[in-house]
């Protein structure tokens, strides 16, 4: 059996309209109700990542607009975390939000992602931007944190909460894609597909896709151990690498994910505070790492410099092999 | 420059070798004593810090006077076992005419751990007295007393430090051989950081002659007006021996270089000079505080801020080690800034391919990092190559993404790496990854 993998799955089975959105029956129906009296609020969609909250955007502005939504320049897309500064924002804003495009219905959406990646002055300057060209322009904010946006932001918008995929609704999502793929996949990988996945819908597909890569039967197994290279797993070497006091590779490999695989800091430490849950140290040593960990991130989130905090946290785990002897 | 100075420029003769010239002339005498037919001693023990020319003496006298060398590991029984053989043999060929002559050499006889290495070492002692080849022991440390046995048997040859001129001139011979002008004044900063260490210094010279211009741009700078101020050896020297949160207050005072480089320092440093994990924790912990008062100090151009980060880290590290037993190396230049150095052009690649996934699944390029490019990697290091069409990238990077990068092997058998489908299926049942449990 031959495998189509030119698509990545997570484009090609991507919802194109808010019938094809799963798991958000609630923002689904009020998002229709918007629909049938075109009278579109500024919205922030808020909600862990891989849940739909880019698509559904995109789904609402096709079924508002028509296909051409994008070409026909109803509208854009822009990314709050690349985007340097709110002065190139805020240009792009003006050049998009200056004129209303022919055939439509009076205003177009501009869709903000990542906005919780702005700093609150940068908020604060955005708030400003969305006041000036409110008559043209519906804006749309996808967050993971709400509570990392502004509340002048918040209270100017509808907000949508979107809920981590159910099991039910992942696994039927998963036998679409693996019906659709000629794949067999098993009730147990299943399981383990949703376990690793914590309801994230793209990781989920994108750990089937790399599952197939390797083989089109896919049981449980081969599940966690894409998971274990994919999710995670490198950060969890990491740690086990200090706790086997081989600190010097520990700190390689730190580096090699920040300045080399461009991770961010804020997604190490929250890879390490889930993977720390599985350390093999005692359970009192576990509870003072995660306040460690809880301490760094907020450390980070006040700009201190990202690998001296990590390295603080890994001596911590290379401390406690002394005792383990 | 594809092969180390230290190889290329190791002395060829006895005349070649800098320094130690009392230990020179003990090894020569207890050479001609071998030649004359009546040794001294059946084997000598060259004792004495790294780089001082230890090998290297042994070396050029071996190909100067027409011996062959043959070096041994003593680190394991079979180190032993093998100079056992090669006694047993000579003994049998010495009465042929035209046989070569040999030197054995042990290097590193205090290099190992453990009931093998003693094995070794008792080996060795037996083997000692039976000898007719010239036997060479070299090590560090001549107290170890694992290696005591040695030592009252053997002729006790001690090197100390090389001198600080005696490196500095033969820096610049090296450096004028290369081509390269090095100031005087960079020499004299290799020269007096190496400590005496002439293999050392040798090596630096060399990431000087290689490093590209902004470092070594920056390393003068350190190096040029350490007449007057503090190098940042000099404050390390301080850092580390501090004992007083004052001494660590003033540790900045006349420093030449910015605090983000002596920071970086510090931080590089500290695996090196502290050992023991406790300490270390406690050490890291303060200097993850100094950083944040000091970004702190940064983010809210708070300058007098900086004065809450200058003790933690001027003292911090020192304090906690004086509680220790920890010696402390060398101090060695960043790693960090060596490792940005090797991984450029990785970086780069990766930075690319990186734009072009944020841009095909519209998002961050930070989003992409996590949430696309460690799926892709794993599916272009199955074999299966399709995918990169669609992101559109270039052979170059499909090779950087996929191969090189080591994720698989944590988890899979090297074996399950190839394209083959099989293969993974019958691999499956071998290893077996974490699975979750609480």
């Amino acid at each position: 059996m031959t495998i189509q993998e030119t698509i990545p799955w997570v484009e090609k089975y991507r919802p194109k309209t808010l019938d094809e959105i799963i798991n958000q029956e609630e923002i689904v129906r009020s998002l229709k109700t918007v629909l049938s009296t075109k009278t579109v609020p500024h919205m922030l969609f808020t909600g862990p990542p891989g849940v739909g909250k880019t698509a559904t955007a995109h789904a609402f502005a096709r079924d508002l607009f028509g296909d051409r939504y994008i070409e026909d320049g109803h509208f854009m897309e822009i990314n709050a975390s690349d985007e340097r500064g709110i002065d190139i924002i805020r240009e792009k804003v003006k050049t998009f939000a200056r004129t209303i495009p022919m055939g439509g219905i009076g205003f177009k959406i501009l869709l903000l992602d990542e906005s919780d990646q702005l700093t609150a002055d940068a908020q604060h300057a955005f708030r400003r931007v969305m006041e000036q060209y409110s008559t043209t322009c519906r804006f749309i904010l996808a967050a993971n944190y709400s509570n990392r946006i502004i509340e002048p932001i918040q209270s100017r918008c509808a907000v949508f909460r979107f809920k981590p995929i159910n099991p039910e609704h992942m696994v039927q999502a998963i036998r679409r894609v693996a019906q659709l793929e000629g794949l067999k996949i098993s009730e147990k990988a299943l399981q383990a597909l949703f376990e690793v996945s914590e309801g994230d819908l793209r990781r989920a597909i994108n750990m089937v896709q790399t599952a197939a890569s390797y083989s089109s039967n896919i049981d449980d197994d081969l599940i966690f151990r894409v998971a274990g290279i994919t999710t995670g797993g490198e950060a969890r070497k990491i740690l086990e690498l200090s706790l086997a006091g081989k600190f010097e590779e520990a700190r390689k490999l730190l580096r090699e994910k920040l300045y080399v695989d461009g991770v961010s800091e804020r997604d190490l430490i929250a890879q390490i505070y889930r993977e720390s849950f599985y350390l093999p140290i005692k359970e009192e040593d576990k509870l003072k790492l995660l306040s460690l960990i809880g301490e760094v991130d907020y450390r980070l989130s006040q700009g201190a410099t990202p690998e001296v905090q990590f390295m603080m946290l890994l001596s911590y785990l290379y401390s406690l092999t002394k005792e383990r002897k | 420059m594809s092969i180390p100075l230290t190889e290329k420029y190791r002395p060829r003769s006895v005349s070649e070798v800098i320094g130690n010239k009392e230990a020179v002339s003990s090894f020569l005498e207890w050479m001609k004593s071998w030649e004359a037919g009546k040794p001294i001693k059946k084997s000598a023990f060259l004792v004495g810090p790294p780089g001082v020319g230890k090998t290297s003496l042994v070396i050029a006298y071996a190909k100067e006077h027409g011996y062959d060398l043959i070096e041994v590991n003593a680190s394991d029984r079979r180190g032993a076992e093998q100079i056992k053989a090669i006694i047993a043999e000579a003994s049998k060929q010495s009465t042929l005419a035209g046989t070569r002559k040999r030197i054995i050499l042990v290097d590193e006889v205090d290099g190992a751990y453990g009931s093998e290495a003693t094995g070794g070492i008792n080996t060795l002692a037996s083997i000692i007295p039976r000898t007719n080849i010239p036997i060479v022991l070299v090590a560090n440390d001549p107290w170890d007393p694992r290696l005591a046995v040695l030592r009252n048997m053997s002729l006790l040859i001690k090197f100390s430090h090389i001198r600080q001129n005696e490196i500095m001139s033969h820096l610049r011979k090296i450096s004028e051989k290369e081509g390269v002008k090095v100031s005087d004044e960079l020499l004299k900063f290799i020269a007096s950081r190496s400590n005496g260490d002439l293999r050392s210094a040798i090596n630096d010279l060399q990431l000087f002659l290689t490093a590209d211009q902004r470092i070594v741009e920056q390393l003068k700078n350190v190096v040029s007006t350490r007449d007057r101020t503090k190098s940042v050896f000099e404050a390390l020297a301080e850092i580390f021996g501090a004992t007083t949160a004052i001494s660590g207050r003033n540790v900045t005072m006349n420093l030449d270089v910015d605090l983000d480089t002596l920071f970086t320092w510090i931080i590089d440093n500290l695996p090196n000079q502290i050992k023991d994990p406790q300490a270390l924790f406690e050490s890291y912990e303060f200097l993850a505080l100094a950083d944040l008062h000091y970004s702190r100090a940064n983010r809210l151009q708070r300058w007098d801020y900086i004065k809450y980060a200058i003790p933690l880290l001027g003292s911090g590290p020192g304090i906690v080690k004086s509680k220790t037993s920890d010696k402390g190396g060398r101090f060695e230049f960043p790693s960090k800034i060596r490792f940005m150095q090797e991984t450029r052009e990785k970086r780069e690649k990766i930075k690319s391919i990186l734009r072009k996934l944020a841009m095909k699944s519209k998002m961050s390029q930070r989003k992409a990092a996590t949430e696309m490019m460690p799926f892709i990697r794993a599916i272009l290091g199955s074999g299966k190559t399709d995918i990169a069409k669609y992101y559109e990238l270039d052979n170059e990077e499909i090779a950087i993404a996929s191969i090189g990068d080591n994720l698989l092997p944590h988890v899979m058998d090297e074996n399950s790496l190839t394209k083959d489908k099989e293969k993974v299926e019958s691999v499956k049942t071998s290893q077996r990854p974490r699975k979750r449990k609480t």
